[in-house]
């Protein structure tokens, strides 16, 4: 009897401690799955696929249903070559948006949800979207604390005097301050990973530099990881929150991991659409991105047939 | 006393239960716990060297760290020739300073005053203090504000005399346009100035050259090719070598180079790659010169450790610290005694 209380009351403190991925389970937003990570050993996927990586400014001065996504990052991955590819869509890229018109790509998001930005770079881009993740900015930098922090390498000195300072919803969401983030390899913690990605006005590049900046995040989360195991999960998974959805449930997760450590740097592929693949300019009173389809589908169709 | 007992088996399940929470959690941390510097020992390096981590200047010394400054902001700290002083930099949320500590991290003087009432963009950044070698010029990175466009913030690198009740800096390097600026002054014992200079191509690639400028406000000289992607150089004692990380024009990898310089002719010899493999930051030369220490990771994606490499190789790389978490942006202050 005292044995079997004693064995209760362990089982009863690996359950706490597992409780978030019971509810992340519970409440994730996958297509057609709900379950646990299976702890047998596991395959990964073998076929290609595409995921389209989202990431949305979803601080207090936007409504939780109208929230552009300011990162929009499609992700070839091909298990059995090896290779990935990144491909960083301008957020201001002028398209037509399914059942809406014209407009930035960004607002396919607010418009239509997950659903509305798979679909407004489907009709654009002529792929075929398998699975959405989209993320929060808490989200990241929970993610990213969550992991460890993660290495970068800062290319040149990221300077911003008005970067927003809207991540704690108690202040002023309108309130901004200084950014200096030094060149070099360095370990950044959530907050100022975020700094160095969403950071854009002291670059001459501008959005194009924060978007190379996005894709360099992901090859160091990625990098971090390769390092989790099913011990991880759950701390990782507090970290959701409702701060990052995806159709990817914490099922498929696990076999996603065990391909990770199968790409590095040398065999992701990165394409930023900067000039000449895209032209900056003006429509409708906004500054938008204009695309070179000429120059952007014969691009795109060489890795997201 | 049954019910005593009973009570006690109870506290002891729940205890017990507490205790598996909590040893599931220290698994999952592994090898991740960050140790402060003066809770662990390292092996025996020659001389003092100074290094950074969280906002705190430590010691080492003996194969021991002390701190010096308390966890307030403090970074970039470097020595000041010919006594028992340093610069260093304390960071704040919106502005940084430049201050003279003693070697004991007590403070001398503020040398500069960048924090302004009002609005965000009044304030202003000094960074990467560096004395002459004779210690009468002080250079440091300070952001000249554009008056034609708020969102430009530059670096440039500035000097002024050494004495801080003296007035007068004077702007030595002029950046490219939003680039981020010129970083990491290295002055050389002739008068000229070694740093780093980063471009932004046409097709919008960044570039990171070590740069030489013989005086104060002239275009300068580039001592690496841009493809190389090199920067934070570091000068060997006798200033014939230059230690410098390069990158090659990737994002992902960054090695520590080292190529001979000739201070007559300020010349640079092809870079030779002592490390590679790791994620290299802020090389310094010992004082005999015969030693690089630098920052990098142990593991992909850890927090950066304390390294050291013989500065003509082949490399003989030796790890010092292990569970760390240096701030790599804070080159190691490496000097005699």
């Amino acid at each position: 009897m005292v044995a079997f209380g004693f064995v209760l009351a362990g089982l009863g403190g690996l359950g706490a401690y597992f409780l978030p991925v019971f509810q992340t389970a519970a409440n994730s937003t996958t297509i057609g799955s709900g379950a646990l990570p299976h702890l047998n050993p596991v395959t990964g996927p073998t076929q290609p696929f595409t995921v389209l990586l989202l990431g949305s400014d979803d601080d207090s001065k936007f409504m939780p249903d109208r929230l552009n996504t300011q990162s929009m990052i499609l992700m070839r991955i091909d298990p059995e070559s090896k290779q990935a590819t990144m491909l960083s869509i301008p957020r201001d890229l002028w398209v037509p948006i399914p059942n809406v018109g014209y407009g930035k790509i960004s607002t396919a998001y607010q418009m239509g949800g997950a659903q509305g930005a798979i679909a407004a770079v489907e009709s654009n881009f002529k792929v075929h979207v398998d699975d959405y993740v989209w993320i929060g900015l808490n989200g990241l930098v929970n993610l990213i604390n969550r992991l460890g922090g993660v290495n970068v390498q800062v290319t040149n000195p990221v300077m911003d005097d008005f970067y927003p300072s809207d991540l704690n919803s108690a202040g002023n969401p309108y309130d901004y301050y200084r950014v200096a983030v030094l060149p070099g390899a360095t370990h950044l913690d959530g907050v100022h990973a975020l700094q160095y990605v969403r950071s854009r006005h002291g670059d001459v590049r501008g959005d194009f530099a924060r978007s190379e900046r996005q894709q360099q995040l992901l090859l160091s989360i990625k990098a971090q990881a390769s390092h989790l195991n099913v011990a991880d999960l759950p701390t990782l998974a507090s970290a959701f929150n409702g701060e990052i959805k995806s159709s990817i449930g914490v099922d498929r997760l696990r076999p996603l991991l065990s391909i990770a450590n199968d790409f590095n740097g040398s065999n992701i592929h990165r394409v930023v659409l900067v000039p000449p693949y895209t032209s900056e300019g003006f429509a409708a009173g906004q500054s938008v991105v204009f695309p070179d389809w000429a120059q952007i589908l014969p691009l795109v169709h060489q890795t997201f047939p | 006393m049954r019910w005593a007992i009973g009570a006690a088996l109870v506290v002891a399940m729940l205890a017990f239960g507490l205790g598996v929470y909590h040893t599931a959690g220290v698994l999952k941390a592994g090898g991740k716990v960050v140790h402060r510097p003066n809770e662990v020992s390292a092996p025996p390096l020659p001389g003092t060297m100074y290094v950074v981590q969280g906002g705190a200047i430590f010691r080492f010394q003996h194969g021991s760290f002390t701190q010096v400054t308390a966890e307030d902001g403090w970074m970039q700290p470097a020595a000041r020739p010919g006594d028992n002083q340093l610069v260093a930099v304390r960071r704040q949320t919106n502005s940084s300073d430049l201050f003279l500590l003693t070697t004991g991290g007590k403070q001398v003087v503020q040398l500069t005053r960048n924090s302004r009432p009002g609005p965000a963009e009044g304030n202003h950044w000094s960074f990467y203090p560096r004395f002459s070698a004779d210690g009468a010029t002080l250079f440091y990175d300070y952001d000249p504000k554009s008056g034609f466009n708020n969102y430009q913030v530059d670096l440039a690198i500035y000097a002024s005399p050494s004495n801080p009740d003296s007035r007068g800096s004077l702007q030595w390097t002029h950046p490219n346009d939003y680039t981020g600026g010129d970083v990491y002054p290295v002055p050389l014992r002739g008068g000229g100035l070694i740093y780093v200079k980063y471009s932004i191509d046409d097709s919008f690639k960044v570039h990171s050259q070590i740069w030489l400028q013989k005086r104060a406000g002239t275009s300068g000289q580039a001592l690496t090719q841009p493809e190389l992607g090199c920067t934070q150089p570091a000068l060997s004692p006798d200033e014939s070598l230059i230690a410098m990380v390069c990158s090659g024009g990737s994002n992902q990898t960054a090695e520590l180079d080292v190529a001979t310089f000739d201070p007559t002719t300020l010349t640079l010899g092809s870079p030779a790659t002592l490390v590679s493999g790791q994620l290299v930051a802020s090389p310094v030369f010992s004082p005999d010169g015969k030693t690089i220490a630098y920052l990098a990771p142990s593991t992909p994606g850890g927090q950066f450790q304390l390294w050291t490499a013989g500065s003509s190789g082949p490399a003989s790389v030796r790890n010092i610290t292990t569970d760390l978490g240096l701030d790599s942006t804070s080159p190691p202050v490496w000097i005699g005694g």
